[in-house]
């Protein structure tokens, strides 16, 4: 398609084809010129060879002096009064990155960190970015100088920096279990959980539309037991006396998960686009935040709730709320559990950081209907009672704190590919915002959550909330991440442009890869974090495979500040390119002098007999 | 004759009132249905009685005799030319409708200069002056549906009508030039009404390439006076006003007459009994019937795929009973579509061409399924549901982004209602692609023996010489 001057000019130093027919003496204006965009897409088709092929820089005004048809590149013998080319961008870049060890006095003699830090990202497709490391500490080597480009901003304008405030605390008490057995009632005895023979009748008895229930202890040594698809895992955790959620005292149970399993009565899995059923321990991402720890028991239901409800709000929504009455009932017994079995206490605190560079989280959470809803801010952590559904709140912007989000204030029902969707457990240990809260250069302001809803014009509606939202917070800087992909990428793109229009850099964050290619984008997109962790880069039904992780945590914390520090990015590779990752990982590990541990993925589990058919 | 259908709907703008019932005897030219809001008079076209009037049309059921005589419109002596054009329901003939006594209505001389978009201008210098006092006419004489013949043919045939009709919208918006843009290829006519100005210093032709479109209202001020206009701006920001030139003999009928607007000319043509030149048919009464117009024509040759009212870019699907209306130019009678057995297909619309539901259309007639729906980024929907316009009638923007989308959602084939220059955009990478291209026009350009839209081979530029 044609551009616009503004287009011709970001593109300066991209090549020049003619988007139509042109005719000889004309003079080459935007108009005339393909979006180079495109360009990888028409090279590897054949459509177009661009040997000798000039920049738009060196075609706009410079006259026509044969008529060349569509898509004809342009060159020098069919031009007259061509401009010669300017320097590229590039070479200012490596003048960042050499002067940065300069004004660097504490390791002067450091070697330069050096290169390009380059990021992967996805815009319309797939993106690389390169960002000149020197901007993130080119002397880290020697002293680990705390990363790097938002300290350079503080010391630029130092004197807005003031203390810390703990604006909110959370103590959560664990108690341990090692055991769990079915008796006559629901009880903890030391460091055993016995639940009630026959509960599984109060169960089925709560939700019309569950039409059964069983109920599974899974020890490790069970693990190669056969399941249907896992619906959501969630821990173990309740309120002590009337504190409210996200604040007070919440008691958890460690070594111990719910999980839910699901079908319809048909036998039909209750998930879209891909289930996660198979043997647990072959369809399990081990220890990623959503999933199960391996060593782990799994309290786990299998519902079944009435034929072709599965795909309706009803189903989904009758299966957890039913669930819960197991998980009600332990809750109301750890109430009453002495402190002396409190194994480790942990607290967690909200710190503002007043003259810091001030960040959102904005999460974008499913909110089409059926599976694809979340009940948020219950009473209870990950409980149903007292909850909204997303979908009820016409899935506009709700606004949370860090804390609420860490005691579960999300009972996910989840959406659609197993590997990426976001589970209740994920919210518990959510990276993001542990990292971002614990980080001392950033004030992490607070959570956006934002619900993703079937219809277009209802995306845009909401994308235009959080827009206003950011707006009001004055943040410096914003992440926005999504579960799924397809679909919701619609909003995702919406929401990065809504706060990107606003002046404030957004770094966005999802699986994308092979399979989960942005479908739309815009210019806003320029900071991406992709969350893949899977070999082929592909959706591959492995629960929780390719959710965020603290390794995609630190990389998105690393290019907020570097884009908050005004750091241009180049542009992309054209197709998913796993090394990009490991290659900005190291620069990180260089620059920060910290080891980033990177999390496994599917090929560390058995192969089970569908990824052998269907994925590999 | 078969009985005559007046439908109340015949011009842009409200549904007109019928003001006759069934029984009334009429005349040619007697008043039969008045506006309700923007729009015209609906004057009876046939002697005859009114048969039925219905909630959109009046049926009249025609007498034996049809004399010549018509009915003068009704308006004072002292009446104003502008209140004669209105009186008589003159509307854009060319195919748009819009009320000409509306149209009309503006004082030039003091209408200012619009502010024009630099980033279509880009070849206009800061102090770009149109080259007239108070302002143009701008005759559209493109005639430029392909296949389409009575425009031309009036030019050769009643050239003086149309420039004394072309001098009194001159006068009634102070207009003090003209410009007739007509396509060079016309030689017959251009020598005509070069014979016709000669003495005439204040109107001028601008000879247009034979590419389609130069007849948009945009195009023709683009093309006469360099001037690009936005697709929310009216020719009236250039200080002009663009008038079919069908419409300007109408205006000269109204004023020298006192004749109502009840005839049309049209250019029958296509699949018929005796080939497929063109049947060009003057004052046709409004509300003659389409079957009656083919069988005048010599009939239909046999199995046909569809009968087209209008051009075959802009016009619609239409059956025997449909009546012409003020705004019909043309019925064509076209070859049967090829079946493509229910192949993938990828529709991309277009200002140019039809509507996605007429591209839809043609694709079911096809037996193709549509998979994909593409735009042209140049097509402006100026309103939700309103009518696409192309912000640069006849220069592509690039359409190889449309022919990607195509091959991602599996098309086999593509249907385009592009313009000469976009459909040879599409043609550089479409095919290339494995897109196998169908123009909307095809079926109609067969059977009127027009070359189909594909490649374009001639220039966008003619010289404004008359070298023939």
């Amino acid at each position: 398609m044609s551009i616009t001057a503004e287009t011709a000019k970001a593109h300066a130093h991209d090549p020049a084809v003619l988007c139509c027919r042109a005719e000889a003496g004309i003079t080459i204006e935007p108009a005339n010129l393909e979006d180079p965009a495109i360009f990888d897409d028409l090279v590897d088709s054949g459509l177009l060879n661009l040997d000798g092929c000039l920049t738009i820089e060196e075609v706009l005004g410079a006259k026509l002096t044969k008529t060349c048809d569509s898509l004809a590149p342009l060159t020098a013998d069919v031009l007259d009064g061509a401009k010669a080319p300017s320097a590229p961008v590039a070479a200012a870049e490596e003048e960042v990155a050499e002067a940065a060890p300069v004004a660097a006095p504490v390791a002067p003699a450091a070697p330069v960190a050096g290169g390009m830090l380059k990021i992967h990202i996805g815009e319309g497709k797939d993106i690389d970015l390169e960002i000149p490391v020197g901007a993130l500490g080119g002397g880290a080597a020697v002293a680990p100088v705390p990363a790097a480009a938002a300290a350079a901003v503080d010391a630029a304008a130092p004197a807005a920096v003031g203390e810390e405030k703990i604006v909110g605390t959370l103590t959560r008490k664990h108690f341990n279990i090692t055991e769990v057995k079915r008796g006559p009632e629901t009880k903890i005895e030391g460091t055993t959980l016995y639940i009630r023979e026959g509960i599984e009748a109060d169960v089925i008895a709560d939700q019309e539309l569950v039409k059964d229930f069983k109920l599974e202890i899974i020890t490790p040594e069970l693990y190669h037991t056969y399941s249907e698809t896992v619906m959501d895992v969630q821990p173990i955790a309740t309120k002590e006396g009337d504190d409210e959620l996200g604040s007070g005292v919440t008691r958890v149970l460690d070594g111990v998960v719910m999980m839910l399993t699901g079908v319809d009565e048909g036998g039909v899995q209750i998930g879209e686009f891909g289930s996660s059923e198979g043997y647990l321990d072959e369809n399990i991402m081990w220890g990623r935040p959503g999933c199960p720890d391996k060593g782990e028991i799994f309290i786990k239901g299998n519902i079944v709730i009435q034929e072709k409800t599965n795909m309706e709000r009803r189903g989904p929504m009758a299966a957890h709320t039913a669930f819960d009455i197991i998980t009600q009932e332990i809750r109301e017994v750890m109430k009453k559990l002495d402190e002396s079995l409190v194994v480790d206490t942990q607290e967690l605190k909200s710190i503002r950081r007043p003259g810091k560079k001030k960040v959102v989280i904005v999460k974008e959470i499913m909110g089409q209907g059926a599976m694809h809803d979340n009940f948020i801010l219950p009473v209870e952590p990950v409980g149903i009672l007292g909850a909204r559904a997303n979908v009820d709140l016409g899935n506009v912007p709700v606004c949370v704190s860090p804390l609420e989000v860490l005691d579960g204030c999300i009972h996910a029902l989840t959406c659609i590919g197993p590997a990426s969707k976001e589970m209740s457990r994920h919210y518990w240990r959510e990276p993001l915002v542990l990292e971002a809260l614990h980080d001392e250069e950033v004030d992490l302001c607070g959570v956006v959550f934002v619900g993703s809803p079937q219809i277009n014009a209802e995306k845009f509606y909401v994308s235009r909330r959080v827009g206003h939202t950011v707006e009001m917070m004055d943040a410096d800087g914003a992440f926005v991440t999504t579960e799924g992909f397809g679909n919701n990428h619609i909003d995702f793109a919406s929401h990065i442009e809504q706060i990107g229009m606003r002046g404030v850099p957004t770094v966005g964050m999802s699986y994308c890869a092979v399979q989960g290619a942005l479908v739309v984008g815009n210019k806003y997109m320029q900071y991406m974090v992709d969350n893949n962790k899977s070999e082929a880069g592909i959706e591959n039904e492995i629960l929780g495979n390719n959710t965020l992780c603290q390794e995609d945590a630190i990389r998105a914390l690393a290019m907020l500040k570097a884009a908050m520090a005004g750091e241009d990015v180049k542009a992309a590779e054209k197709k998913w390119n796993p090394n990009v990752k490991s290659t900005n990982v190291e620069l990180i590990e260089g620059a920060c002098g910290t080891k980033i541990d990177l999390v496994g993925n599917e090929q560390e589990l058995p192969m089970s007999e569908k990824r052998r058919l269907k994925y590999s | 004759m078969g009985n005559v259908q007046m439908l109340l709907r015949q011009h842009v703008g409200a549904p007109c009132a019928a003001i006759v019932k069934a029984g009334d005897e009429v005349k040619k030219g007697t008043l039969i249905a008045t506006p309700t809001g923007l729009g015209a008079n609906i004057f009876s076209s046939v002697y005859g009685k009114v048969a039925e009037v219905t909630d959109d049309r009046i049926i009249i059921e025609p007498s034996e005799e049809q004399p010549d005589e018509f009915v003068p419109i009704d308006v004072p002596e002292d009446a104003s030319k502008l209140d004669m054009v209105k009186a008589a329901g003159v509307v854009g003939l060319g195919g748009a409708g819009f009320p000409t006594g509306i149209k009309l209505n503006i004082n030039l001389a003091e209408t200012p200069m619009g502010e024009l978009d630099p980033e279509i201008n880009p070849e206009l210098p800061a102090d770009f002056k149109l080259d007239c006092e108070k302002g143009y006419i701008l005759i559209n004489a493109a005639e430029c549906e392909p296949g389409l013949e009575h425009n031309i043919k009036q030019i050769e045939e009643q050239c003086d009508k149309v420039i004394r009709g072309v001098k009194y919208c001159m006068e009634i918006t102070n207009a003090d030039k003209a410009i007739f843009a007509i396509k060079k290829k016309n030689q017959k006519a251009i020598k005509t009404l070069q014979k016709a100005l000669e003495g005439e210093s204040a109107i001028s032709m601008h000879l247009l390439p034979d590419i389609y479109p130069m007849g948009e209202e945009r195009a023709v001020v683009r093309e006469c006076l360099g001037v690009n206009l936005t697709t929310m701006q009216l020719p009236s920001a250039a200080k002009s006003v663009v008038v079919n030139l069908e419409t300007a003999a109408k205006v000269a009928e109204a004023i020298d007459e006192k004749k109502p607007c009840i005839t049309k000319n049209l250019t029958v043509r296509g699949k018929l009994n005796g080939g497929n030149g063109a049947h060009v048919f003057m004052d046709v009464p409004v509300g003659t019937s389409v079957g009656e117009l083919i069988e005048r024509a010599g009939g239909i040759d046999g199995k046909y795929g569809e009968i087209v009212m209008g051009g075959a870019f802009t016009g619609k699907s239409t059956d025997f009973d449909a009546p012409i209306t003020k705004t019909t130019g043309g019925i064509l009678v076209t070859v049967e579509f090829p079946d493509l057995h229910g192949a993938n297909v990828g529709l991309l619309v277009c200002a140019c061409g039809g509507n996605e539901e007429r591209m839809r259309e043609i694709c079911e007639k096809m037996n193709g399924k549509v998979v994909s729906v593409a735009r042209c980024k140049q097509a402006i929907e100026n309103k939700p549901g309103a009518p696409l316009k192309c912000l640069r009638p006849g220069n592509c923007p690039g359409q190889v982004k449309n022919n990607m989308q195509f091959k991602k959602d599996k098309c086999e084939y593509i249907i385009i209602g592009n313009c000469s220059d976009c459909s040879n955009t599409v043609m550089a990478s479409g095919p290339k692609m494995g897109l196998k291209v169908f123009h909307q026009t095809d079926h109609v350009m067969r059977s009127v023996g027009h070359a189909l839209y594909r490649t374009l081979k001639v220039s966008k530029q003619v010289s404004q010489d008359i070298d023939f």
